[in-house]
């Protein structure tokens, strides 16, 4: 199932990503067009999480649990709290902090597709 | 009527850099904790010293955490120092010795697993409580 979820996750991400360091590096803050690119991932995410719970309840698929649940509760994390930081803080700073959530998730992504196999 | 949350406004936390350097030494508390959490409940007897580092790398990334959030400079220079030494004892011994690291820390090789943000992450916190030691509420100018 991460197939074509993990590329659409990684494609979006690397948007944000890319996005966000050009900004950061003009000194701009984040702005709210990219919270709407940043909301995509996070309901990709949000997708992701669904469709595992189905195949895992379904036992369409195994996977160690603890650690798999571990990372996709975690992975949903990043992004709204950079979008938080985004409204509190208007210097470049939301900027490098949207940069670091876009690769923190997009390594978690990765991690995920080796824990689900 | 005031509130508890009103004294909790967002000015308490650090701005620009500070909140960055806080938010990444975050995302390390959160990766340390819960690999310590795995390792020590699923194998603890198959590595004790490796899996108790990975435990006390995670406690020091809480308390520097903690610390740069409520812009306690002080505290934060101790974790942040201790770490440091932390990251280059045990970067030094797992390569030299092994033997002493069946399994891996957050703190092995340098931090290789994590892209040696490990080794990185103590240098910017130095250098940033260094930069910014006279601006935070806690800093010595409050002596």
């Amino acid at each position: 199932m991460h197939f074509i979820l993990t590329w659409a996750v990684f494609t979006v991400t690397a948007v944000v990503l890319g996005w966000s360091s050009f900004r950061a590096i003009r000194n701009e803050p984040v702005i709210l067009k990219q919270l709407w690119v940043a909301l995509a991932a996070e309901v990709l995410l949000l997708a992701q999480a669904v469709l595992a719970a189905v195949l895992l309840l379904g036992e369409k698929h195994a996977v160690d649990g603890p650690l798999f649940w571990g990372y996709q509760v975690t992975i949903l994390l990043f992004l709204p709290i950079a979008g938080l930081v985004a409204f509190a803080e208007r210097t470049k700073w939301s900027s490098v902090v949207l940069a670091g959530a876009a690769i923190t998730v997009a390594v978690l992504q990765w991690r995920l597709g080796v824990i689900w196999g | 009527m005031s509130d508890p949350l009103d004294s909790r406004k967002p000015k308490d936390l650090p701005t620009g850099s500070g909140l960055a350097l806080a938010l990444l030494y975050g995302l390390f508390a959160i990766a340390a904790s819960a690999r310590a959490l795995v390792q020590i409940t699923r194998d603890f007897s198959d590595a004790p010293v490796a899996y108790s580092l990975s435990a006390l790398a995670a406690a020091v990334y809480i308390i520097a955490t903690a610390a740069l959030l409520k812009r306690a400079h002080r505290v934060a220079l101790f974790a942040v120092a201790f770490e440091m030494l932390g990251v280059l004892v045990v970067g030094s011994l797992s390569l030299l010795h092994p033997e002493y690291f069946p399994r891996a820390t957050v703190w092995s090789g340098f931090g290789a697993g994590y892209g040696w943000l490990p080794l990185l992450l103590p240098i910017l916190g130095l250098a940033w409580l260094r930069y910014n030691w006279n601006r935070g509420p806690h800093g010595p100018e409050s002596n």
